[in-house]
């Protein structure tokens, strides 16, 4: 018996000796190549003809001798996959993200080296929206470069509807609910949403709370200042129930998916006659159905609510870049991947941008614009005060995720504004409790 | 002699030895020391990339023991449980008998691979196709209320139904393993009982009831057992057909600790979860597992 036991630990040492091997030898993306490991999302469509055209241009002159090697990845689970390779000391040496509490979260655990002084000596400087480069600063640190959209929140709308009834673009609230009347009343679904993807309903939330309280509110609310369950949130989520107890969106709103285009199909029916998006929109568009968008899709900025006049309405949602080029490498390799995220910048690149339907967010931008909804937003995004970054990328996730789930729940009407924005509170304390 | 049968005894279990380390290695590399690390990690706050962990002992138990959003999730994987081993197992068992009892028909050798189908689709595929065919706007369910002058029909949507649309879901999809797995076990029972409870003058019903029943317990047994657990560790087809939504509606044990660990950069907390899962269905299936056997115990005096 004894011999048993003792043949038993044999193999368990045996077993735990292999395991143990195999955690040290594992080594980190092997930093004596000279490739560059370059994530993104920019799979298809206008991101990726921008990304190819940067490419190229790097690697025809590579700098240091390393090349750049891109991979990208889809969207929807793109976070959570670099989340994976960093956790594993696996992360590549320069990734696409949205800026705000995730990347700060990387920069905090090391995975994202500060660019700023790079940035000082180079002509790409005085080419970037300072905003844009505002959203990746923290402490006096660029972590992120901003290379990829001007992603304005705004209302599109479908111009041969409002025609019929002789509606004007709504400057107020009170005009956008009673366009949103008598549209009911004609059996048109006043707003395209779809909200399984619960960021498509954060998107009327975030507009609505920039109405009631401004920028400031916000900022208060994540230092840990001020609150979520202040004011200018409970009235957002109050409106957005009045407004589904109304039936301005279409039923079963928690159940349709963005991803698959459910909410733009409403409008391409014509079933439904306005969309709060983004400007992401407008590339999807021109792909999906050119001809349908340069005939009836008009835009305008989210109206602004007559009892509350003290309330900027130049305030907007949305993001200056979408997306942002964070490096990793160090050393001479830093230098590369810099010399990358310059060659987004060049005069090929922004046109390739603007030719497939993105507002690249560089200075002067409005004067190389031809598409007329392209011009107006970024005349409203210059006219801005203040730009509010989404709320699931400038929050910190685990507070953002519950601001998600509690939006939905007061889309399905299943949760009281109070009761989510006591949620959110509560994780926002909780976070800030364990900084 | 004696010393005969102890070199034979020491050569068997060199040989044991030896065929079983590759086994044992790859249960030690992939299930034990996962499941050892997990608990480690369920000590630290870890936001799952950073290199600095924070040791905090017990406090991510704390939270998870108080935690009502893990206990909504465990209730949603009991429902699931219950409503798939009261659905899937007798539906499974009523097809197989169906085929078994008309063994012989052309016909149903075309049902079996067609009743089989489901299983071979993946779930990401399966769940897709039901997010379609359960559209609000244009599925069909809601296409059929329309041609009878209903409204829209949102079932994934609406939380009070969101749950039991998925597991119906579920059932269609591992009903067929159940089907298939009774079709093997009556491949057990010897024909000749068959035969002599036929020439005794037993009907089909009887024969099913009083003999073939009975005979099948182990199995329906261990077909519980597998549905229990994989009920309760479910995780694919809810993450694409709802990932735990609308709210917490349809949230799972699983897709919460995928959220947690994942998307809210909680992995301390996410490997909590983890274990209080591992912790939870080692103590369901034991408790189930003695339950059962009682029975058998009692069912035999």
């Amino acid at each position: 018996m004894a011999k048993k036991w003792g043949l038993f630990l044999v193999v368990l040492i045996t077993c735990m000796a292999a395991v143990f091997a195999g955690g040290s030898g594992e080594s980190k993306s092997d930093s004596s190549s000279k490739v560059l490991e370059y994530w993104n999302i920019n799979t298809e469509g206008s991101y990726k003809a921008i990304m190819d055209c940067a490419l190229e241009s790097y690697n025809a002159n590579p700098v240091n001798g390393y090349t750049v090697k891109a991979s990208p990845v889809v969207n929807d689970k793109y976070k959570e996959k670099l989340a994976i390779a960093m956790s594993s000391g696996q992360c590549p040496d320069i990734y696409s993200n949205w800026s705000g509490g995730p990347l700060f979260e990387y920069a905090e655990s090391g995975f994202a080296q500060p660019l700023e002084d790079l940035l000082e000596n180079s002509p790409i400087k005085d080419k970037i929206m300072p905003a844009g480069l505002q959203q990746a600063t923290k402490d006096g640190h660029v972590y992120g470069v901003p290379y990829q959209n001007l992603t304005l929140v705004g209302v599109y709308y479908n111009k041969s509807i409002f025609d019929k009834y002789g509606f004007e673009e709504p400057k107020t609230i009170q005009e956008l609910e009673h366009i949103c009347e008598v549209l009911k009343a004609d059996g048109i679904i006043p707003f395209a949403l779809a909200n399984r993807t619960k960021w498509t309903g954060s998107l009327y939330f975030m507009s609505l709370v920039n109405r009631y309280g401004g920028y400031e509110e916000v900022a208060a609310a994540e230092a840990g200042t001020g609150s979520f369950e202040s004011e200018c949130f409970i009235k957002a989520g109050e409106k957005i129930q009045d407004w589904v107890r109304k039936g301005y969106f279409p039923e079963g709103v928690n159940s349709l998916s963005e991803d698959d285009g459910q909410a733009r199909q409403l409008i391409y029916r014509e079933e439904a006659a306005m969309k709060v998006a983004l400007a992401n929109d407008i590339g999807t568009f021109k792909n999906e159905a050119p001809e349908f968008y340069a005939e009836k899709i008009g835009w305008f900025p989210f109206p602004y609510d007559e009892n509350y006049p003290d309330v900027d309405p130049t305030i907007q949602v949305g993001s200056v870049g979408n997306q942002f080029i964070t490096v990793n490498a160090t050393g001479e390799a830093r230098e590369a991947a810099f010399a990358l995220i310059e060659n987004h910048f060049t005069d090929a690149s922004i046109q390739t941008a603007i030719d497939t339907g993105c507002i690249p967010p560089v200075i002067g931008i409005e004067n190389k614009l031809s598409d007329p909804i392209q011009k107006k937003l970024v005349e409203t995004v210059l006219n801005a005060s203040a730009i509010q970054l989404y709320y699931d990328q400038y929050l910190p996730p685990a507070v953002s995720s519950v601001h998600l789930d509690t939006c939905q729940e007061i889309f399905g009407l299943t949760m009281t504004p109070q009761e989510a924005q006591a949620q959110m509170q509560a994780a926002m304390e909780e976070y800030n409790a364990g900084k | 002699m004696n010393s005969l049968s102890k070199l034979r005894a020491q050569e068997t279990a060199r040989v044991a030895a030896l065929f079983l380390t590759p086994v044992f290695l790859i249960l030690a590399i992939y299930v034990f020391y996962p499941i050892l690390e997990s608990f480690r990690i369920s000590m630290y706050d870890w936001n799952g990339i950073s290199p600095n962990k924070t040791f905090i002992g017990g406090d991510n138990w704390k939270d998870l023991v108080v935690d009502g959003h893990f206990w909504k999730a465990f209730r949603n994987n009991l429902t699931i449980m219950v409503l798939s081993i009261a659905i899937q197992l007798p539906l499974g068992l009523s097809l197989a008998t169906f085929l078994e009892f008309g063994a012989g028909h052309k016909i149903l050798k075309v049902y079996k691979v067609l009743w089989f189908v489901p299983l071979l689709m993946s779930s990401v595929a399966i769940g897709f196709l039901f997010t379609y065919a359960l559209s609000t706007t244009d599925g069909i369910i809601t296409t059929i209320s329309k041609f009878f002058g209903g409204g829209n029909v949102d079932l994934l949507g609406n939380p009070k139904t969101a749950l039991f649309t998925v597991i119906m879901v579920i059932c269609w999809q591992f009903t067929p393993f159940y089907m298939v797995y009774f079709i093997a076990s009556f491949t057990n029972i010897p024909y000749d009982i068959y035969e002599a409870a036929v020439i005794d003058g037993a009907t089909r019903s009887m024969y099913f009831i009083k003999i073939a029943l009975p005979l099948l317990k182990p199995y329906i047994k261990s077909a519980a057992i597998m549905s229990l657990v994989g009920s309760l560790k479910y995780f694919d087809l809810i993450y694409v057909m709802t990932s735990g939504g609308p709210g917490t509606a349809t949230e799972l044990m699983a897709t919460y600790m995928y959220k947690e660990s994942f998307s809210n950069f909680n992995m301390g907390y996410g490997s909590a979860i983890a274990c209080g899962m591992f912790i939870l269905i080692s103590l369901t299936a034991l408790f189930t597992l003695k339950v059962l056997n009682r029975r058998n115990t009692d069912d035999l005096i």
